[in-house]
């Protein structure tokens, strides 16, 4: 039994690590594959069919096993983010961008949030929620937070003509902003409604534990600096961040704050303090972003309770809900702002896909709530970041963008070197393995 | 600033612990903050220690203990179990490591000094060690009233469980020192024999001792036992070693990924199927290095990936051991020590003259086998598993000797790399290799 979930562990792993090579991001240009069968899609699958009662590999012990290995992967995606945040590249946006970026995480969330309330309250028979238990608020509000972001991939859709690279960077760092709202949401719920109980120590009032959160990661932040600016070799690199990160996830998940939220503000930090070793990290992040991906990625697969229908129906409420908020975001943009949006970024604002800083999002919510319906919104968003990237597709392969055949942009041309994303790559929604790891 | 940094992680690791009311934290929490919190501290022990001029090895180790539930209690015993799962792949790791640097062409006119010194050091030693243990006998409680028989069966037990070597201190050192040479050359081999020669020797005294202590002993289930063990390693391990030379030299990037994957493989499936993850990956090795052209390619692979697993691995190792148990035995294992080195130097001494081996091998070779953990832990483990009336309290003493054994001997075969010359040999060598030759004149060059 034993030997069956190493070797399934291990036949896992190797998949995973295929469905992300160099050589099957080149079938899959030549077969003009979208990113979301080749690459995400199939290792969420692997982990759902692993977890299967008759497969039997990733069991609910095993799993157990591996929720550090979750933890970590959380506190990586949210350090790799923050240090993408460096606040110079905000320096030469466009006058509006901050109402517009208001306006595009805002909307989502108030629809999705409504939308999400509503439901749970309305059918609290099997959301098991009720109007006097403020979870159902917290569940809505992590939904919400998780539908207000955009996949990083939307910057790559935009074409490449004319303006084309200039809309794809300014894309990128509006989408990066909000990142920055989301993980701001998530730091607000888990600050604002914290477990309580005789086993929880430090009984601090919500306000102190956002401050709390902030200083933990300021804190991290700083002693990462002093740990990575020194002098190190490639393999003492790899030491130094293994271990900063493990410890920065460690120590916020023993306190029940979440390793996305304090892992990003110690990246954010990191990016903005002045060093000569930023190349070097961003090497190292490179080098270890694809396997921590794959695994992130087949263990969110495992814990995805597919059987159960509410997190199906809450999906589509999510979806929709989500739909209608990105349009009435762009019609708002377009009425209220002084941002001049670009035609494909107005396309992609009201259709953008959903990223896996969203996924991580809720994941890391089901990590620090397991109890009420946060496994449903888990399915729910899952359900959200496949169902927008194939709607993106279709929508890209048939003329629904105002310019045809963005889909078929190459990794090359995506990740020009005008784009100051290309390092690490950029995101696919479910499907960041495969991509992330150039 | 390393201890500043130590100390700074100290005080959030003693504030994350503070949180917790009943010992109860986040499912998962605890692991992944020990691993950071170990990888880091040992870390920068270790740049202490490298300044002081002392194996960055021991800082490791140090840098355990002191974290460990022994002494600051910044781990728990539960925590530092559950590090435990890092050592597999490390030991797998070492092997493979030791086993590719193996190479039959280099070691051959080695094998006569590897040869005469297992013979007289490691044997030598083991013997002298069952006379030790036979005449302390009294100062021992948990062999106070044996028989003479039980006695002498025992103290040969013993002899070859503190004899061990240890070729994780060797390799990591050897990594760590940068060093080549007939001495460092001469140590892996000697130690990688020995090791298989304690396995062996373990067997048959063990059998011996449970036959004299009324247990039915079973001749034929042990010699099958062992041909399982050391067959069925070997030969996976050789099967094992062909796949990853395929890998290596077919597919492009993510070899260091693919070795650690192998290494855990091997040493979690390898264990559940009865065989020794150390023979394995050191057969593994030395097919890749003897018979394929991956030699330089898993060379490669391992460096790039195996310190953060060798980090965690001696620091946790430092962490198991026992304080307390030292001072409870703390003279008769110091005792065990001082004979078990002893031995080992001046066997090492008459072995070399023997084969007639190069002046440095004589001096310096001895000090590079006194280094011990891994395998003498596990035989210690297992003869108190055979044992159960007594073992616990004899395992207690062989801990005693290992820990004193892996806080002293590392700075001892560093020194002994240092003295040689061999220190910082092997970058030597490749810078020679590798750099252009004097430029000549034009018409020397056609000549």
């Amino acid at each position: 039994m034993v030997i069956k979930t190493i070797l399934g562990l291990i036949a896992l792993l190797a998949l995973a690590y295929l469905g992300g090579h160099p050589r099957m991001r080149r079938i899959e240009q030549r077969l003009r594959i979208s990113q979301v069968v080749t690459a995400g899609f199939p290792f969420v699958a692997l982990g759902v069919v692993a977890a299967l009662p008759s497969v039997g590999v990733l069991t609910h012990s095993v799993l157990d096993d591996l929720t550090p290995l979750l933890r970590f992967g959380l506190g990586w995606i949210g350090f790799v983010t923050g240090h993408r945040f460096e606040t110079r590249s905000f320096d030469g946006l466009p006058k509006g961008t901050a109402s517009a970026v208001g306006f595009a995480t805002a909307m989502p969330f108030l629809t999705v949030v409504t939308a999400a309330s509503v439901l749970l309250l309305f059918s609290s028979e099997w959301s098991e929620t009720t109007f006097h238990d403020p979870v159902f608020l917290r569940d809505a509000l992590i939904l919400g937070t998780a539908g207000a972001m955009t996949a990083r991939t939307a910057a790559r859709l935009v074409s490449g003509v004319s303006n084309g690279n200039f809309s794809r960077v300014r894309l990128a760092r509006i989408i990066q902003l909000e990142e920055f709202a989301g993980i701001a949401g998530l730091a607000f719920i888990a600050a604002y409604f914290r477990p309580t109980g005789p086993d929880i120590g430090w009984q601090l009032p919500g306000t102190a534990w956002l401050f709390l959160t902030i200083g933990l990661g300021a804190t991290i932040g700083i002693l990462a600096y002093v740990l990575l600016r020194r002098p190190a070799s490639g393999a003492e690199s790899v030491v130094l961040l293994l271990g900063t990160v493990a410890f920065a996830s460690g120590l916020a998940s023993a306190l029940h704050l979440s390793p996305i939220v304090v892992c990003f503000v110690a990246g954010v930090l990191l990016a903005n303090f002045p060093s000569d070793s930023k190349a070097k990290l961003g090497e190292a992040l490179g080098r270890l972003e694809r396997p921590i991906y794959l695994l992130f990625l087949v263990m969110v697969g495992a814990i995805l309770e597919i059987d159960d229908w509410r997190g199906w129906v809450l999906g589509a409420v999510f979806v929709v809900a989500r739909l209608v908020g990105k349009w009435l975001s762009a019609n708002f943009i377009a009425r209220y702002t002084d941002f001049d949006a670009h035609a494909d970024e107005n396309w992609l604002a009201s259709r953008g896909p959903i990223g896996q800083l969203a996924i991580a999002i809720v994941v890391s919510a089901q990590l620090l709530f397991p109890e009420g319906s946060i496994p449903i919104i888990v399915t729910a968003v899952l359900m959200g970041a496949i169902v927008t990237e194939i709607l993106v597709q279709i929508l890209a392969r048939g003329g629904g963008s105002p310019k045809s055949g963005i889909a078929n942009l190459s990794d090359g041309e995506v990740s020009a070197p005008a784009d100051p994303d290309s390092e690490g790559g950029g995101e696919a929604p479910v499907a960041a393995a495969g991509e992330e790891s150039r | 600033m390393s201890l500043l940094l130590i100390l700074a992680l100290a005080g959030l690791m003693h504030a994350a612990r503070s949180f917790t009311v009943n010992g109860s934290i986040p499912l998962g929490s605890g692991t992944i903050l020990a691993f950071g919190f170990v990888l880091l501290t040992a870390f920068f022990m270790g740049r202490i220690f490298k300044r002081v001029r002392l194996p960055k090895l021991t800082g490791y180790i140090a840098a355990g203990i002191l974290i460990g539930p022994s002494a600051l209690g910044l781990l728990d015993h539960a925590v530092v179990d559950q590090l435990k799962i890092v050592n597999g792949v490390a030991i797998a790791l070492i092997a493979l490591t030791a086993g590719s640097e193996l190479d039959f062409r280099t070691f051959r006119p080695l094998f006569r000094s590897i040869q005469w010194i297992t013979i007289t050091a490691v044997l030598g030693t083991s013997i002298l060690l069952a006379i030790a243990v036979f005449l302390l006998r009294g100062q021992l409680p948990f062999m106070a009233d044996m028989t003479l028989h039980h006695a002498i069966a025992i103290s040969m037990v013993l002899g070859v469980v503190m004899v061990a070597q240890s070729p994780a201190v060797v390799v990591a050192l050897r990594d760590e020192m940068d060093a080549d040479g007939p001495v460092s050359r001469t140590v892996l081999g000697i130690v990688v024999i020995a090791d298989l020669v304690v396995i062996l020797l373990f067997a048959l005294v063990s059998s011996y001792a449970k036959s004299s202590f009324g247990a039915p002993g079973d001749a034929l289930d042990t010699v099958s036992k062992l041909s399982w063990e050391i067959l069925g390693s070997l030969g996976s391990g050789a099967l094992i070693g062909g796949l990853v030379a395929i890998y290596l030299r077919k597919i492009e990037g993510g070899a260091s990924l693919f070795v650690i994957t192998v290494t855990f493989v091997m040493a979690e499936v390898g264990t559940r199927l009865d065989f020794d993850p150390l023979l394995m990956a050191l057969a593994a090795g030395v097919l890749i290095r003897n018979f394929t052209k991956a030699g330089d390619q898993l060379h490669h692979a391992i460096e790039s990936s195996s310190l953060p697993v060798y980090v965690v691995f001696f620091a946790v190792a430092g962490a198991n051991i026992h304080l307390g148990v030292l001072a409870t035995v703390g003279i008769p294992a110091a005792i065990f020590v001082l004979v078990r080195g002893a031995g080992l130097l001046g066997g090492t001494r008459l072995g070399a003259r023997l084969a007639q081996a190069p002046p440095n091998v004589e001096r310096y070779a001895g000090m590079g086998l006194l280094p011990q953990a891994g395998l003498a832990l596990a035989l210690a483990l297992l003869f108190a598993k055979i044992f159960p009336e007594f073992g616990d309290d004899a395992a207690a003493l062989t801990l005693g000797v290992v820990a004193l054994n892996e806080i002293i001997a590392p700075a001892i075969y560093r020194l002994a790399l240092v003295r040689s010359g061999e220190a910082g040999a092997r970058s030597a060598a490749e810078e020679a290799e590798t750099a252009p030759g004097p430029d000549l004149p034009p018409d020397a060059a056609d000549a």
